[in-house]
């Protein structure tokens, strides 16, 4: 069956089977950071926007999916020109494997928008079904917070780094890294 | 995740303490290192390393352009999708597979069954380890005997996973059931079933004695324990651990998709940390020339060593053989939980004896560990259990380690992150603890009085080894560790909560890893340099996330004196890259990056011939600096982009400007690391909450401080969970009882304490820059140091990991 969807301001035709889920559809249309971690819709890792709200891609029906607006992590900032958020992930080291960011920062937004001060409470809250193996949350919670602030117009308060080598950074027995207090 | 590469029963298993009539093992590890003098830089002196440079694949990782196995599909059109049918019984014999519904239907590629021509039936273990493998061949690709809930059994190669999915479910299988054991210790008995049958296992380890289940025994000792245990003016004590079934729960599933390519040779894309290990044992496998595999590793979504094995390969590499067109097989988080590895769990006993003015005379480890069904990483798990953590005591003069390792049919294990130094972390640290509180000591300073320090020849180490096996220490910040972790935690003005019924402690631990496996690693790298001045490094490190591809570029540039964006790696690409042992046993940034660094070296020496030349001065006054040679006498510089291109269009001469760097060494100096753990406990229920983790680690130079603490903290995230989560649990059959993340506990971000992550900086001669590895020591600690909490906040001891409010509850209530 054929459903119309509109995929980062993109609206397509797209053939679907009556089972097949959103974040297989999106991946066979070439929006392969969509990613699946689970089985079941747990992970995070497939998160994106559907009409606005926050889903977990592989548990949204495909045909469901029909007529409605979509947004994934392509539709961000782009390597060239990072959205606030992706810059401060990776100002601040959050990202090892990668593959539970794309759905983090797709809720990140969605936390942003709504709440552009966040506490480090709101921001574990907000992440909480996104399953990280790598980072222990640590780094993602203090980029997210950063985020929330370069998006509200504050100075950076990256402590562990910026995308420039920073010179004053030279002694790593200074480092403590500790920026979410 | 480490493993020792050969039998260490060799030498009768037990290396005797040196005496001064065997020089020879001191000179081996002498205790001056003859280090190159620009290995050691001061912090001032570094333009790459030690700078938060960023992470090279960042910008595609955030923006979800990077690919990983499965963002491959797109370029197979042809592309079948593989699936297993698993054993559904934990022990017994296929009798029948009735395959005709599944290869009848529409969109079946192919159906394989144990007998299939594309099946090899030769015997082998998964474990990605060096040749020979210290691992039992003890397992086929499909199997007819089965021994747990998840061997597979048949697969099938089909148009899409849904029909690939259908067909698995239309193929039928009879077994006849034997009888099965879940519990190692009742696996060991004389009358349990017994999980292979004589001839079923080839490359069997030392020890083995499969009457008992035992896929191998292994002891080693120095000095006179159990006289030390005898001596009447030491107070013995005993205490009993045991540690939980751990899931790697890497987000990105196993993954690999296999094709034959334009050349006839077979080539798999796929989700490894172990690509050269990989293309030998599938080469051995498939009786295909090495030559004719090539295995590339894209990105990759964690491994933690759940990758260090070849775990999938073999079943998309016969479909694609037996379908004649390019297989992806992509795990389910079910399997993964089921059908793919865990870590090892294990009961381990130790036993100390110490003198009334606390001098520990002797330490005695024990482990049983449980190895389910196969033997992976079986023996080589079960040697770190004892020699990562005791060495840490290096002055303690009697020391002794012995395991068994069993089967049982419960899913398999593998190597894991900390490769058994969390077992025996949680013991040794746990049990020194009632040690000091026994004899009234101070947990610090008891341990102070015995750990290791620079100089040291650490013979512990060399237990298990056999002769040789000794280090020299050379680089040691566990004091700077412990000072600096007390002072973050606040040790020493904890305050208490209000109310009555709550308790505030603080419990600590240490741990000691190792850097690679001594004698047992090869790096290599080579660099090619381009017209513009920059550089193309090929390295067969393996970054799976860890940041290893930035960790050579930057070591690369410091030696190169140019800009870290002006090198492009390429890294782990069997055809194109040189040779590595893989991601494993904390060996990547101190072995491949040592390799990366003499290639630098070697391509540098060309690069200031060339600028000698051109500059008409003499090599010795050069150096390369910010993407230029400069000569410190007369200020005159030429850029590497001149140089580029002179060297390879020179008029009357011309070179293309090549670096080429193997590491390999005897060496494998010890990280280190402090953790503190500030608990909240509620006398009344049990419950408990943790209030922060500190962690201090000793990892030598930093290259990269802001990637080292991430490492730092994710280790201790899964620390964490080994502490206070319940793993996968089997039922009475052995089958997983975990099917998805949400029955498992990786402790969510809620969930997750603070972490304070310190990098406290030594300089490792041996290592790149001074670095020594980081990744694996904080996944030891925080068992022991919430045991060690929970004691110090309520007086109970937790022995059983994890920690739960019902545990201390009953505890409390003294049951
Ligand atoms: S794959 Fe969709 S949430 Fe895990
Ligand atoms: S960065 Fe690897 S799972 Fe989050």
């Amino acid at each position: 069956m054929e459903i119309k969807l509109t995929i980062n301001d993109e609206s397509k035709t797209v053939e679907v089977e009556p089972d097949d889920d959103l974040a297989t559809v999106l991946r066979q249309n070439g929006y392969t950071g969509v990613k699946c971690g689970c089985d079941s819709g747990v992970c995070g890792a497939s998160k994106v926007f559907v009409d606005d709200e926050v889903k977990m891609a592989c548990g949204v029906d495909a045909p469901n999916a029909d007529g409605s607006e979509i947004r994934t992590i392509e539709a961000l900032g782009t390597q060239d020109d990072l959205h606030p958020i992706q810059e401060a992930f990776v100002d601040h080291f959050a990202v090892q494997c990668g593959f539970c960011i794309p759905g983090m920062i797709i809720e990140a937004e969605s936390l942003l928008a709504d709440t552009p001060d966040p506490s480090e409470a709101e921001v574990r809250e907000a992440i909480d079904d996104n399953l990280c193996r790598c980072t222990g949350y640590q780094k993602p919670v203090e980029a997210i917070l950063d985020a929330a602030d370069r998006m509200r117009g504050e100075q950076s308060v990256a402590a562990d780094g910026g995308s420039q080598i920073r010179p004053d950074q030279a002694d790593c027995t200074d480092h403590d890294g500790d920026t979410n207090e | 995740m480490s493993d020792e590469p050969t039998d260490p029963q060799t030498d009768g298993g037990t290396a005797s303490k040196p005496t001064s009539e065997e020089p020879t093992e001191f000179e081996e590890h002498p205790l001056e290192w003859d280090e190159p003098e620009n290995n050691n830089k001061a912090p001032g002196e570094r333009d790459s390393v030690s700078q938060p440079a960023e992470k090279f694949d960042d910008r595609k990782l955030v923006t979800g352009q990077a690919k990983y196995t499965a963002d491959y599909e797109e370029r197979f059109p042809d592309l079948a999708h593989a699936a297993v049918v698993r054993s559904e019984v934990p022990h017994g014999r296929v009798t029948a597979i009735d395959t005709d519904e599944a290869a009848a239907m529409d969109g079946v590629h192919a159906v394989l069954t144990p007998s299939s021509d594309a099946v090899p039936d030769a015997k082998y273990t998964s474990a990605g380890q060096s040749y020979p493998e210290p691992s039992p061949w003890d397992m086929n690709v499909l199997n007819e005997h089965v021994r747990y809930v998840g061997d597979p059994v048949a697969a099938v190669a089909a148009e899409d996973a849904d029909t690939a999915a259908e067909a698995v479910d239309a193929i039928d299988v009879e077994y006849e059931e034997y009888d099965h054991v879940v519990d190692p210790e009742a696996a060991f008995d004389e009358d349990a079933p017994q999980l292979f049958g004589e001839d079923e296992v080839e490359n069997e380890i030392v020890g083995h004695d499969y009457d008992r289940n035992r896929m191998s025994n292994i002891e080693g000792e120095i000095g006179d324990v159990d006289g030390s245990l005898d001596r009447d003016d030491v107070h013995v004590h005993e205490t009993e651990w045991e540690t939980i079934r751990q899931s790697h729960a890497q987000v990105e599933k196993h993954t690999s998709l296999a094709y034959t390519d334009e050349d006839d040779r077979q080539v798999l894309i796929t989700s490894t940390q172990v690509p050269n290990h990989t293309r030998r044992q599938l080469a051995h496998l498939f009786d295909i020339p090495i030559r004719d595999i090539r295995v590339k590793k894209p990105r990759v979504g964690g491994g933690f060593g759940g990758k260090q094995a070849m775990v999938v390969e073999p079943i998309p590499l016969a479909l694609s053989l037996a379908a004649d067109r390019p297989v992806i097989y992509e795990a389910s988080r079910d399997e993964e939980f089921y059908a793919m590895r865990s870590r090892h769990p294990m009961q381990v006993r130790a036993r100390t004896a110490v003198t009334d003015d606390g001098r520990i005379e002797a330490i005695d480890l024990y482990a049983l560990s449980n190895t389910g069904a196969y033997g992976s990483h079986g023996m080589t798990v079960a040697g770190n259990v004892g020699s990562k953590p005791m060495p840490l005591y290096s002055k303690v003069p009697n020391a002794r380690f012995e395991a068994d390792i069993v089967h049982t049919n419960t899913p398999q294990t593998g190597a894991m992150r900390g490769y058994g130094a969390p077992q025996g972390t949680l013991a040794l640290e746990g049990h020194l603890d009632e040690v000091a509180r026994d004899l009234d000591l101070d947990p610090i300073e008891f341990r102070q009085d015995h750990y290791m320090e620079v100089g040291d020849l650490d013979e512990i180490a060399g237990m298990m080894g056999g002769e040789g096996a000794e280090r020299r220490i050379r680089s040691c910040g566990l004091d700077e560790c412990v000072e600096r972790g007390k002072e973050a935690i606040g040790w020493d003005d904890l305050e208490q909560p209000d109310e009555d019924h709550l308790h505030r402690g603080i419990g600590m631990a240490l741990s000691a890893q190792g850097t690679g496996v001594a004698g047992d690693e090869l790096g290599a790298a080579q660099i090619m340099m381009n017209e513009d001045g920059s550089f193309h490094l090929q390295v067969g490190g393996v970054d799976i996330g860890t940041g290893a591809d930035t960790a050579f570029i930057q070591i690369a540039a410091e030696v190169l004196g140019c800009d870290e964006n002006d090198i492009i790696v390429k890294s782990s690409d069997t055809d194109n890259t040189p040779f590595d042992y893989g991601a494993y046993a904390s060996s990547t940034t101190y072995i491949s990056g040592m390799a990366v660094k003499k290639a630098a070296e070697d391509a540098k020496e060309r690069i200031l011939d060339w600028a000698s030349r051109m500059l008409d001065e003499s090599v010795e006054n050069l150096e390369t600096r910010d993407g230029e040679v400069v000569s410190e006498e007369s200020g005159d510089s030429v850029t590497l982009e001149d140089i580029g291109y002179e060297s390879v269009y020179g008029h009357d001469d011309r070179e293309h400007i090549l670096g080429k760097g193997t590491h390999s060494t005897e060496e494998s100096p010890p990280p280190f690391a402090a953790q503190f753990v500030d608990v909240t406990v509620d006398e009344e229920t049990g419950e408990f909450e943790v209030n922060e983790l500190v962690v201090a680690v000793d990892c030598g130079v930093a290259i990269n401080p802001g990637m080292a603490e991430g490492q730092v903290e994710g280790a201790n995230h899964m620390s964490y969970e080994m502490a206070v989560s319940e793993g996968v649990t089997v039922d009475e059959r052995g089958r997983a009882e975990v099917s998805d993340f949400d029955e498992y506990g990786l402790p969510s971000a809620t969930e997750t304490p603070p972490i304070e992550s310190i990098l406290v900086e030594t300089h490792e001669p041996t290592g790149p820059f001074g670095a020594k590895s980081v990744a694996e020591v904080p996944t030891n600690t925080v068992p022991p140091a919430l045991s060690n909490a929970i004691r110090e906040a309520v007086g109970v001891r937790i022995n059983e990991m994890p920690v739960t409010a019902e545990k201390i509850k009953a505890a409390l209530d003294g049951n």
